[in-house]
């Protein structure tokens, strides 16, 4: 974990690569194209590029109506003004429309930890999860995130990126099969599974470390698309380890802790431990800090799954 | 500018009755409905199937073809009888109206009904939309247009004010709005329950050209439709004065009749009304 990428950089230059494989991907931006990292797209697809100020609610709408023409917007813009703002145009204009638009996220989670609940977007999972057929990717280091965008790209259909800000640790190798739907073992084990997604991959990743070097055996999986959920992956592991720990930044109501206590408790239940964020609006402050005040830095992840196996 | 004869208008103004009579048979199939605001937008739909707009009723998805987006979805009676009567289904689905598992409900949806181009109910997204295709078909270099029914009460809705200005910015000029100014909501009148009058300077404001014109008259609505851009670069807006459950003498300008349960005396009524002004069209 020493090789650390942008996420919004690696994200822009993603999608450079994939509008030059689809002609028809538009970028939209809801003057938000330069934190998104959309520079490099606007620069070598300016006629592709469209603006349209600080309007979340139509941009959205307008992308569903460029969608029914054949283009495959992006909309890219801060994680809660893409979800919660707009939740009934992303539920009707994309959702029940069923219209080809990528909506992006970005500095979702806490990882706006300075500005506070009003741009932090810890329910966004939760909300947009409850769309039928939208598809919820939250990827968890920036081989993901690239693979994500060309996955979305040559999805047919709705779907949600979520994407964090501060720099990432390249956790997964490059040339791994990314698949919507399709979490990855990343470390095997019998005594417990720790499956985490999104920005804090990284942390379940040395929470794993640490129970190892405890003499633990954890089972680890990045389950970086939420909906649709790995059904078969996550039951084997219920099955197979008879304990799981669901790590995310995120809210526990209606997360991917929820997700899988939804599946597990009606088709194989076992003792879950749910790690995230509570019933409340978080605190402001640097972000690994804040971190910590939730519990959420490798080392305490560790101590409660330790004491969950206690 | 597609100037309409005497002949055209009265050959319009029956398929317009036919319309209404269709808004009628839905109603008796389902019993209830937002009749209100398909008698007063009928007009404009009429005219605008039936002498504006380019589109294939065998073929629906032609991706050069005109379209056309109800805002106000709930006026949907309106454009399920112009569908059928236009050939896009049997008239004979009309009648499936409100019964379990009908492809027509109370708000329209593009999955399930041909030509059906959104699925609106909910309001404030129509032109959002409407945008998003104007601008997609400015990019692909087609010539087709987009036409779009609002309601006077719909205004109200902040996400058209942010739809509006980005039409604006972006020039899409292949874009028509009707305000569907009936001046009743679902409270009473709408200058008393949100007043957004005047309606023409606030769509000018919004860098739009706007026309005001009466709604029922089928020549002014065709002649403008066909008009558009009303300045080039600029979306176009007409403002059409029409009036709620129009054709229904009992209904007309009542706010009562936005959602009507209608009882077969009703609709035997109302029938026979509309027989009587087909019988006066000449």
């Amino acid at each position: 974990m020493d090789d650390f990428k942008d996420p919004r950089k690696t994200f822009g230059d993603a999608l450079v690569e994939a509008g030059q494989k689809h002609q028809n991907i538009v970028a939209i931006s809801a003057d938000s194209s330069g934190g998104s990292g959309l520079t490099p797209f606007r620069e070598r697809f300016p006629e592709r590029h469209i603006e349209f100020g600080i309007m979340e609610q139509g941009v959205i709408g307008f992308s569903a109506g460029l969608a029914t023409t054949g283009k495959i917007p992006f909309v890219v813009a801060i994680a809660p003004f893409m979800t919660a703002r707009p939740f009934e145009m992303f539920r009707n204009d994309l959702g029940y429309m069923r219209q080809n638009v990528k909506v992006v996220g970005r500095c979702a989670g806490l990882t706006y930890s300075d500005l506070g609940a009003t741009h932090q977007s810890l329910d966004d999972i939760a909300i947009i999860r409850t769309i039928p057929g939208v598809t919820v990717i939250n990827p968890g280091d920036p081989i993901d995130i690239v693979k994500a965008v060309h996955a979305a790209a040559a999805h047919v259909g709705p779907v949600y990126i979520k994407l964090g800000s501060p720099k990432m640790p390249v956790l997964m190798d490059e040339n791994y099969p990314f698949q919507i739907g399709k979490g990855v073992v990343m470390q095997e084990g019998n005594d417990v599974t720790i499956i985490g997604t999104g920005t804090l991959l990284c942390k379940a990743v040395e929470a794993t470390r640490i129970l190892k070097e405890k003499g633990f055996h954890p089972r680890l999986i990045n389950m970086h698309t939420i909906k649709p959920l790995d059904r078969e992956l996550i039951l084997k592991a219920a099955a197979e380890t008879g304990k799981i720990v669901t790590v995310e930044e995120g809210y526990l109501a209606g997360g991917l802790g929820s997700c899988i206590a939804e599946l597990i408790a009606t088709e194989h239940p076992v003792p879950m431990k749910m790690i995230g964020i509570d019933d409340q609006f978080c605190d402001t402050g640097p972000y690994e800090e804040l971190l910590a005040q939730y519990g959420l830095q490798g080392e305490q992840i560790a101590k409660t799954i330790e004491q969950f196996l206690a | 500018m597609q100037k309409l004869n005497k002949s055209e208008k009265t050959a319009l103004e029956k398929i317009a009755v036919q319309n209404r009579k269709n808004v009628l048979r839905l109603m008796k199939a389902g019993r209830m409905g937002h009749i209100g605001g398909a008698l007063s937008s009928v007009d404009i739909m009429t005219a605008l199937y039936f002498k504006v707009m380019q589109v294939d009723p065998q073929n629906p998805n032609w991706p050069q073809r005109d379209r056309f987006i109800l805002s106000a979805g709930h006026k949907c009676l309106a454009l399920y009888g112009i569908l059928a009567e236009k050939g896009f289904f049997s008239h004979a689905i009309l009648d499936t109206y409100g019964a379990l598992g009908s492809k027509l409900g109370g708000h329209p949806d593009m999955h399930k009904v041909p030509g059906v181009e959104t699925n609106t109910g909910a309001l404030g997204h129509g032109l959002s939309i409407a945008g998003g295709m104007a601008m997609g078909l400015q990019m692909d270099g087609l010539d087709a247009k987009v036409y779009v029914i609002m309601g006077d009460g719909e205004l109200a809705e902040g996400s058209n004010w942010e739809a509006a200005a980005a039409a604006s910015h972006h020039k899409l000029d292949n874009l028509l709005v009707f305000v569907d100014r009936n001046h009743l909501q679902i409270s009473g009148k709408t200058i008393d329950v949100m007043n957004y009058e005047p309606l023409d300077k606030r769509w000018q404001a919004f860098g739009w050209s706007a026309r005001e014109i009466d709604g029922h008259d089928l020549k002014q609505i065709v002649e403008n439709a066909t008009d558009i851009p009303f300045e080039k670069g600029k979306p176009s807006v007409i403002i059409a004065d029409t009036v709620k459950s129009k054709g229904v003498s009992f209904a007309e300008n009542k706010a009562d009749y936005h959602y009507w349960k209608a009882t077969d005396e009703d609709l035997s009524i109302a029938q026979r009304e509309l027989e009587k002004i087909e019988e006066g069209i000449s």
